[in-house]
């Protein structure tokens, strides 16, 4: 009964909220309520005062009047310690559905004096996601990075950012609330374990049986030593994984091409691309260079970090 | 490695605490049981010991077992757990129990108000200017400890917490100024229970053996001022409660005969003016003799002088007044003939003090003083005082149930009021009306800024007898036996502190000169801060030109300086609204004046990217612009310019010029 008032109330809180990479924190944007500490404080200099009405201690006014001075000081250094600061997304790098992206902010300080004790963190609690501190120094800047696990494929919009502080004296909490514009691509979640990588198929113009009577359970363009390979078609990295010694295939290298196709995936949208995402990621890890091929889309064969991530993205983004 | 480069910075930050703590409760270890200092001292220390280690706290059974046993021994030392004495014990206690729980930050932040607290409860039993500069102390460094649980990045130097809550204090210190000198000052809430005044003093009663503590109590009485020549120190009498009543162990006072005070002054009158701590009594110790048609004016106060010529309050002194008034020190007052009133200052406990009844009747019946009138008499008394073998001491030890006898005919070592005592009850014994009288007499040597210091130790006892056709005599028993008690003003120096005692063994005169400068300093301060009443702040509103001020007018004044607080508040959030970053500011204007050329640039634009619209835009004629714009990405990126330099700008209105408007 409440939660839907309050989410309605949540989404139109955020619909009001300009989106922006940039968010410099104004009178207007921050926030500054007593906390309960405050409240807390402000009982006991009641007390005090009372204690030094009774007993009529002109220190005692002192103290307590000093004391409320101070926090009344301290509200305008809590709101100050957030006001004129500017807030910067960092273009969010992709990361893979299910696993926590980076997003790093950048606090930039025009003031001549130090801000302390600012904290930032996602608005609605996502996951563990916790609190990330930091001070700034006078006309510097700090980086503050927060984790944002994406929960499936895709442009994500960022959720909104709070930043807040209770500096100096933690009697008032001043917050200011942001929603970055930038979005974040999340990669298909790659199938694990890997499956085996598809059959590698002649180049176009050469029959396409003799590569794969070649194939047997070997991975293509490799296979076990024999006597007399030369050691420099050793695959170490291999090697090294399995312990038994493998060569790379002569025949293999250069004469057959490895096409990462829908085509040989099955079950739904998601995990024919989870698959597809899998087996790109093993090929750069082997070094090999392959090719994709979605439907109406072929990428074709080659390898390198680029089109890693040009094919992830692609995957990301189909329809489906 | 040095040792506080080892400590992490949690350890760091608990000791820095613990020693503000340790600080803070340093004044009441004099006030609370031993027991409770001892507690206190050792809970500090385990917990400076966990925190160094880094070893886990204590569980929660532990404490409150600590609890337990600490209110059980409260209960058993101070037999109540309410009241002041009990309460500050408890909060010891707590304070100190609340730092081994110092887990979460909402564990420290009731230490730091428990703390703030404290400090306050301090002030209940000093508000010296020593008390006050080591809880000013106390106040920062609780403050840069709250200050420091706030910075949870890296590790702050305690310096830089300490520069941020002096900050904070400082620039709430005209809130503070203004609310001190405009919050209205209000009577006691509820009634102040016996023990607030924490100080000793006269009291409406007498029993012997009272008035020794506050003969070592330095703290100041009153404080008074003359118009022209102070009377000499033997005249300095300041009338306090008359005792007229005797049950054979306490002295009390008389009811009030509402017939007036018969008084007839004779001479010059003195003005004088004074200013009195407060004494949790409800009179007036004035000087010998202020009449009824000379006595002070006090607003809010209602005074009468009773019939035996003390000065009487409507309602307790609980606070610091001023006023000013007359006195003769030449007077006669009381009956000139027998009343049947006078009967009443006869009267003795039947069956107490037997035989310095039957010394007293052993003297009147003595021939010389056959018929001998009651100065006669006194004289004689008197005589018998100074030859008797008495001495004068602060310290006689107890004495029990006829004290009087133990006094006058046995031990005969006492001070003022054993004088003051077995002189009325030998009198009486004689049938002479004679009654005590308390107050103050004498004054510090010299005095601070024109001010004469009456202290506690001052408090003395004298007497009066009834002469008939004068009326009431004094008579200073004390000083026939100790004359430089009462000539003087003080025979028997207080035991000094040790600093003071090896100053004044060294060199008296450098002890003395420093104990005035100090009174000097301490007067002003009690003028300042600690005397600031509600007389004072009706006095303030005066001089601000509002007439007659009540307490209306103060709430007004604070609402008036709220509201304009309030008004430069708003106004400086309007104008910060419009304030930009300086470099900003420069780039809407460039933005503006390339604008006004033609060239479109938006805000976004670095301005190495409008160099290149300019160029794009008006080609040759625009290359001055663009080398300007060029340098001035150099000036901003390459060498970090924090504002825009103001020698930038003129260079690129000259080649705004040269290009000139479309």
């Amino acid at each position: 009964m409440i939660a839907a008032p309050r989410a309605a109330f949540e989404r139109w809180l955020e619909r009001r909220l300009p989106a922006a990479d940039s968010w410099a924190l104004t009178q207007r944007s921050v926030y500054i309520l007593p906390t309960r500490a405050g409240l807390a404080f402000a009982a006991t200099l009641l007390a005090m005062l009372l204690a030094s009405v009774n007993y009529q201690l002109n220190l005692g006014y002192v103290l307590t009047f000093l004391l409320a001075g101070a926090g009344v000081v301290s509200m305008h250094q809590t709101h100050g310690t957030l006001r004129g600061l500017v807030l910067h997304l960092k273009p969010p790098r992709p990361g893979h559905a299910g696993e926590a992206a980076t997003v790093e902010i950048v606090l930039t300080n025009p003031g001549r004096r130090t801000r302390h004790g600012i904290a930032l963190r996602w608005r609605q609690r996502v996951g563990s996601g916790g609190f990330a501190w930091c001070d700034v120094a006078a006309g510097a800047q700090s980086t503050v990075q927060l984790a944002f696990v994406p929960p499936q494929r895709g442009w994500h919009a960022l959720p909104t950012v709070v930043a807040e502080t209770v500096f100096p004296l933690g009697l008032f909490r001043a917050w200011t609330v942001w929603r970055p514009a930038s979005r974040v691509l999340a990669w298909p979640r790659p199938e694990t374990p890997t499956p085996p990588l598809p059959a590698a198929a002649a180049k176009p113009g050469e029959p396409r049986a003799a590569a794969t009577e070649q194939a047997g359970d070997e991975f293509d363009g490799v296979r076990h030593y024999r006597r007399g390979d030369s050691l420099r078609h050793i695959v170490w990295k291999k090697v090294a994984q399995t312990g038994e010694l493998i060569s790379r295939d002569a025949r293999g290298e250069g004469r057959r091409e490895l096409w990462l196709d829908w085509a040989d995936t099955g079950g739904d949208v998601e995990r024919r691309l989870a698959r597809l995402a899998a087996w790109v990621l093993a090929c750069e890890r082997a070094d090999r260079p392959w090719g994709l091929r979605l439907p109406g889309h072929e990428l074709a064969p080659g390898r390198g970090d680029e089109r890693r991530r040009a094919a992830l993205d692609l995957l990301a983004t189909w329809p489906g | 490695m040095k040792p506080a480069a080892r400590m992490t910075r949690e350890a760091r930050d608990t000791l820095f605490l613990l020693a503000v703590i340790g600080w803070t409760l340093l004044p009441h270890a004099g006030h609370v049981p031993v027991w409770c200092s001892g507690l206190a001292a050792a809970i500090l220390g385990w917990r400076a010991w966990l925190a160094v280690g880094n070893r886990p706290l204590p569980g929660r059974w532990v404490l409150v077992a600590l609890l337990l046993a600490a209110g059980g021994l409260t209960f058993w030392s101070e037999r109540t757990l309410l009241g002041k004495e009990a309460g500050v014990t408890l909060i010891v206690v707590l304070m100190t129990l609340k730092t081994l729980e110092l887990r979460a930050r909402r564990d420290a932040l009731v230490v730091f108000f428990l703390g703030f607290f404290v400090v306050l409860t301090n002030f209940l039993y000093s508000q010296s200017l020593l008390v006050a500069a080591s809880m000013l102390l106390s106040v920062w460094g609780l403050l840069a400890a709250l200050v420091l649980a706030h910075m949870p990045v890296g590790r702050p130097p305690l310096a830089a917490a300490g520069t941020l809550a002096a900050r904070a204090a400082l620039l709430g210190a005209p809130v503070m100024v203004v609310l001190f000198l405009l919050f209205p000052r209000f009577g006691p809430l509820w009634g102040v229970p016996e023990d607030a005044a924490g100080r000793t003093g006269l009291s409406g009663t007498m029993r012997l053996g009272g008035v020794a503590s506050v003969a070592n109590d330095e703290t100041i009485a009153l404080r008074v001022r003359f118009d022209g020549a102070p009377p000499p120190p033997e005249a300095m009498y300041f009338r306090g409660p008359v005792l007229g009543r005797f049950d054979g162990v306490d002295w009390t006072r008389l009811p009030d005969v509402p017939a007036g005070a018969r008084v007839q002054v004779l001479g010059t009158p003195r003005h004088y003016e004074m200013t009195l701590e407060p004494s949790r009594l409800a009179m007036l110790p004035l000087l010998e003799l202020t009449p009824a048609t000379a006595g002070p004016q006090l607003d809010g106060w209602s005074l009468r002088l009773r019939q035996d010529l003390q000065w009487q309050l409507d309602r307790p002194l609980s606070d610091r007044i001023r006023l000013q008034a007359s006195a003769w020190t030449d007077y006669r007052h009381g009956p000139r003939r027998t009343t049947p009133e006078l009967d009443d200052w006869r009267r003795l406990p039947p069956g107490y003090n037997p035989r310095t009844l039957a010394w007293a009747q052993a003297l009147q019946a003595r021939p010389e003083l056959a018929g001998a009138d009651a100065r006669t008499l006194a004289a004689a008394l008197l005589r018998h005082v100074a030859d008797g073998g008495y001495g004068y001491t602060l310290e006689p030890g107890a004495y029990g149930r006829d004290a009087i006898d133990e006094f006058w005919l046995d031990r005969k070592l006492g001070f003022c009021e054993h004088f003051a005592a077995a002189f009325v009850v030998a009198m009486r014994a004689m049938g002479v009306p004679a009654r005590i009288v308390t107050g103050y007499q004498g004054t510090d040597p010299a005095p601070v800024d024109g001010w004469w210091i009456v202290r506690q130790s001052n408090a003395h006892a004298w007497a009066e007898y009834w002469q008939p056709g004068v009326g009431w005599q004094r008579a200073d028993p004390t000083a026939a036996v100790a004359p430089e008690r009462v000539q003087r003003g003080r025979s028997l120096p207080p035991t000094p502190g040790l600093v003071a005692g090896t100053i004044g063994a060294v060199n008296p005169a450098l002890a003395a000169r420093l104990r005035e400068a100090w009174e000097t300093i301490n007067n002003r301060w009690n003028q300042a801060v600690l005397n600031y009443s509600r007389q004072r702040q009706f006095d303030l509103l005066r001089a601000l030109g509002v007439e007659s001020p009540d307490w209306e007018d103060l709430a007004r004044a604070l609402i008036v300086l709220a509201a304009l607080a309030s008004a430069t508040g708003a106004g400086w959030a309007l104008w910060d609204r419009h304030r930009q970053d300086p470099w900003q500011r420069l780039q809407a204007r460039v933005q503006r004046a390339l604008a006004a050329r033609g060239v479109e640039v938006g805000p976004q634009h670095a301005p190495r990217a409008r160099a290149e619209r300019v160029r794009a835009a008006l080609g040759a004629a625009g290359e001055p612009l663009a080398v300007e714009l060029e340098a001035l990405d150099r000036l901003r990126y390459g060498e970090g310019l924090e504002r825009p330099a103001r020698r930038w700008w003129p260079g690129f209105a000259k080649a705004l010029r040269q290009v000139g408007r479309p």
